[in-house]
């Protein structure tokens, strides 16, 4: 993960904190100097004018035509110092209300609220306005309405102004629209045009960006995509719509950093007082180049209540694929499993006893080839037999877990938290921090002497357990593989990591004169081995980064801190497994206390994600910055889209899919891509599965899919295509056939 | 060679650092935070000394056009007389800075709960804001009940009207009377924590 830029408010007094924005209240409207020119305009109310506030209700034309909408302003001029508030107030206040008298079928929507500004009272912080603030409300004519008989409209507005005293204030306003078929005819004057244009640009954007937000017991992170927000970011700060989410007054660290390829902007927030159950809306206001943009952010409804999921179950059926890119992805992990067990056969202590029985067999040279054969045959069989009690053993064990609700998929933080563990333990041991399982050395050195097949067999199955101390590692990373694939790939896997180690000596057995080219044993075994500990640090590293795209910096933490601590406590168990009486025992005991701290830490990483909100990592900006912005998928927009004939591009991905990543990156996000999408209007949904989904998982398995990524192109009123699991710029470009 | 209270200590630190965050801030369940406070009378009042009977705090300021709704409608003065009667002890603490809104002198405390006809049991005077701090009082009135074993089961604001207009009284959801009718009938408290809405305290 890269971080782009990082800055931390964490001074202890919201003052300070909050001087930046104070200081860009535009001096131009501080105080309640009613521009008398507006007033002027025959679509304004009479002026209320109390001890704070100059108040006015202004429409933006002095007439409407039936059946047509415009918009009316609540203008507030505020005493300067004084301020009024959003319609979330923070720690204290309470925002302005109107209450509408209208006549029939006319009808006022609700306040659109200006961006507010963080307001510091002492320790506490409030959300509102200083200077004017501008509430524009949309007043809509009903088409019925007989044109020339005018609309009379009166409304009765309160407000609380504070300086640090707060003094609850009214007013009543009453205006009269004309109604005429062509409004532009009306009058509106140029100050009261430009008010109302001044007051817009005040909006937040329109449209919602969806983010997400984790909830910790003792943080709240929200991510919001970096494709969603303008180019350059100076401050930025995050107003909740309602009470109790987070602590008003609280600062507000944040960071600019690339996750999954695109830039992602993480924001710390303190928790409120009831942050676990309070939605997790509100609005973020970005200052960038002295300009101020407010964005809508959603994080989410609470899990379980998704809007798509009727819709996905209203889907009709998905034409069936053949599962090509699982079958693929299993007959690499195969051939990685088979070339892991040929590998096997180089560990230092599998090699000598190979190199050894090879030249044994080499000696008994006139024995017949059948014979030899089946010697080896049955040497293979033993091998293949410890293997597949030990994936049976996996497979129970799997079932059982899920039984009681462990999740083996690198959708659940605690399971990716524990093969970081092992990777790096098995690293360890690779690299010769310690050993495991040298109890296991003792064993089988009798069965050696037997001879005839049965001999052979139970040598291969020995041979297998034997070479524990070594092998661990590798049969390691391969269980752990298994463990993440369906049983019948789970069994595979296992079982060509068995023939793989027992291939050489079938080999051997079956052509003894191969024995000569075979390399010397020598201290080169020891350096592969070593050699072969990076390969698990990356995976370790690997499995760590995913970690800390699903559950954050606070689970990243913990799980850091657990492999620090269970490293450290089998270091101890190594240096002492030798030692005199009582240190063997205390290493042993450091080596269990570190596994159960590493693992309550492990169960920490899940926690911390226990009630995290999902809704994609992807936005839906009205203008994104990004070139080929994505929506997040549902089956509601799919199907929408395909009803109105326009073409649909499905990216099913994940962060812990390096897969997925690369085609982004070599394809997706080249800008040939994004015209062509563009020129098209195709709509791109981009699906989200590092954390289980679903309405995902029911979109895969209609391709007869169980993994990402997946690629589909729907063309306007034609069969979806399957693209390649492995996408270049050519293809996609064929396939939604801009080639 | 390592000694084993070097792995003790790894472990110590380790768990004292995932700790540390929760402190602050007071929580519903947990123990109430402690405070000692002086009333009008010049009286000591120390929340460790009033274990076995329930308290509720009121935080307050006269000045302030939510508490002047509250005790203008005389439903404050209703929900202190009723709370009294059945056993709470209830303090209203007044956190102005000298100088700042709602500061008021023993006496002239006591001159308002006369004339109000007002029934706390005591009003703590906080200039420094101690006891508000401790509790983070932010609107006045903010409320909050604490059991007889200490522990806090409500705080929040006083009802689901956050206005200024009399009117509301009537009719809104009393959410401190509706806490001491869950007690009184041996439930949890329902809603054990609400927005709370006024003035901010003036510290």
């Amino acid at each position: 993960m890269r971080v782009l830029a990082m800055r931390a408010w964490r001074l202890t007094m919201p003052g300070l904190l909050l001087a930046g924005w104070l200081a860009a209240v535009p001096a131009s409207i501080a105080g309640p100097s009613i521009d008398a020119a507006v007033f002027d305009d025959p679509a304004a109310s009479g002026p209320v004018i109390t001890e704070n506030v100059h108040a006015r209700l202004l429409a933006e034309r002095s007439s409407v035509a039936p059946g047509g909408a415009l918009d009316l302003a609540l203008v507030l001029d505020i005493r300067p110092h004084w301020h009024t508030y959003w319609r979330n107030p923070g720690d204290s206040g309470e925002p302005p209300r109107i209450r509408w008298h209208l006549p029939d079928g006319v009808t006022a929507g609700p306040i659109r609220w200006p961006l507010p500004e963080p307001i510091p009272v002492g320790p506490l912080v409030n959300y509102g306005y200083s200077g004017r603030a501008v509430h524009l409300v949309a007043l809509s004519v009903p088409a019925g309405w007989p044109a020339g008989e005018p609309v009379r409209v009166a409304a009765e507005a309160t407000w609380l102004v504070c300086d640090e005293a707060c003094i609850p204030e009214r007013g009543h306003f009453e205006l009269t629209l004309a109604t005429a078929i062509d409004p532009s005819a009306g009058p509106s004057h140029v100050h009261t045009v430009r008010l109302f244009e001044s007051a817009r640009e005040r909006l937040p954007r329109a449209g919602v960006v969806a983010a997400t937000l984790d909830r910790g017991e003792d943080a709240l992170t929200l991510r919001v995509p970096a494709a969603a927000l303008p180019g350059r970011i100076d401050e930025v700060y995050f107003f909740p719509y309602e009470w109790g989410l987070v602590s008003h007054a609280a600062g507000q660290g944040w960071t600019l950093s690339d996750v999954d390829g695109a830039d992602v902007l993480s924001l710390d927030l303190v928790p409120g007082e009831v942050a676990a159950s309070a939605p997790a809306t509100g609005l973020l206001k970005i200052r960038g180049g002295g300009a101020d943009i407010g964005l809508r952010i959603d994080a989410g409804t609470k899990p379980g209540a998704r809007p798509g999921d009727d819709a996905a179950k209203a889907l009709p059926a998905l034409p069936q694929t053949s599962g090509a890119g699982v079958v693929r992805g299993l007959a690499l992990a195969l051939g990685f499993a088979l070339l892991g067990g040929l590998l096997l056969n180089l560990m230092p202590c599998v090699f000598p006893v190979l190199a050894i029985k090879a030249l044994g067999l080499a000696g008994q040279g006139g024995a017949r080839f059948r014979a030899r054969a089946l010697h080896g045959l049955a040497y293979a069989s033993g091998v293949l037999v410890f293997f597949l009690g030990l994936g049976l053993l996996l497979l129970v064990l799997r079932a059982a877990g899920t039984a009681v609700g462990w999740g083996f998929q690198l959708q659940s933080p605690l399971f990716v938290t524990l093969m970081a563990y092992l990777f790096l333990v098995l690293g360890m041991s690779l690299a010769g921090a310690f050993t495991l399982g040298t109890s296991l050395m003792g064993i089988g050195g009798g069965t050696d002497q037997q001879t005839g097949h049965k001999g052979a067999f139970a040598t291969g199955a020995l041979a297998a357990l034997v070479a524990a101390p070594c092998t661990a590692p590798f049969m390691g990373a391969a269980l752990g593989y298994a463990m993440t694939v369906p049983w019948p790939g789970a069994l595979a896997v296992v079982l060509a990591l068995g023939l793989g180690m027992a291939l050489p000596f079938l080999l051997l057995a079956s052509w003894p004169r191969l024995a000569r080219a075979l390399p010397r044993p020598g201290p080169w075994m020891e350096t592969l081995k070593q050699a072969l500990a990076f390969p698990m640090f990356a995976t370790a590293a690997w499995l760590l980064w995913v970690l800390a795209v699903q559950s954050g910096p606070s689970g990243l933490a913990r799980a850091l801190t657990g492999a620090l601590v269970l490293a450290f406590a089998l270091w101890v168990q190594e240096r002492t497994r030798t030692a005199r009486a009582p240190w063997p025992r205390v290493g042993a005991g450091a080596a269990v206390l570190g596994l159960a701290a590493a693992l309550w830490l492990g169960v920490g990483a899940m926690q911390a994600t226990g009630d995290r909100t999902d809704a994609g990592t992807v936005s839906r900006p009205a203008a994104a910055r990004s070139a080929l912005a994505a929506e997040p998928y549902s089956a509601a927009k799919l199907a929408a889209a395909r009803a109105d004939g326009r073409p649909v591009f499905v990216n099913m991905t994940a962060a812990w899919c390096i897969t997925c990543l690369v085609n982004e990156r070599v394809a997706l996000r080249r800008a040939a891509v994004a015209r062509a999408f563009a020129e098209q209007d195709v709509l791109y949904l981009k699906g989200d599965w590092t954390n289980r989904d679903a309405a995902i998982t029911d979109y895969l398995a209609g391709f007869g899919r169980n993994g990402v990524p997946i690629y589909v192109f729907y063309p306007p009123g034609g069969e979806p295509r399957v693209l390649p699991q492995v996408l270049t710029e050519t293809v996609v470009l064929d396939r939604i056939g801009a080639g | 060679m390592l000694r084993l209270p070097g792995i003790a200590t790894l472990i110590a630190l380790t768990t004292l650092l995932l700790a540390l965050p929760a402190a602050a801030a007071p929580e519903v369940g947990k123990p109430a935070p402690a405070f000692t406070g002086t009333d009008t009378t010049g009286k000591t009042w120390d929340l460790a000394r009033l274990a076995g009977q329930p308290v509720i705090l009121e935080w307050t300021n006269h000045d302030c056009p939510y508490v002047r709704k509250h005790y203008g409608s005389g439903n404050m003065q209703a929900l202190q007389k009723a709370a009294t009667a059945a056993g709470y002890v209830w303090l209203s603490v007044i956190s102005s800075a000298p100088g700042k809104q709602g500061n008021v002198s023993p006496a002239e405390a006591d001159a308002l709960t006369k004339s109000r006809d007002a029934a706390p049991t005591a009003v703590l005077l906080d200039p420094r804001g101690t006891i508000g701090r401790a509790y983070g009082a932010r609107t006045t009135p903010h409320m909050f009940i604490i059991d007889e074993q200490g522990i806090l089961v409500y705080m929040g604001g006083i009802d689901d009207r956050p206005s200024t207009d009399l009117a509301d009284v009537e009719g809104a959801r009393n959410y401190v009377r509706l806490a001491m009718a869950d007690r009184a009938a041996g439930r949890p408290v329902g809603m054990p924590v609400t927005r709370p809405y006024g003035c901010s305290v003036k510290y």
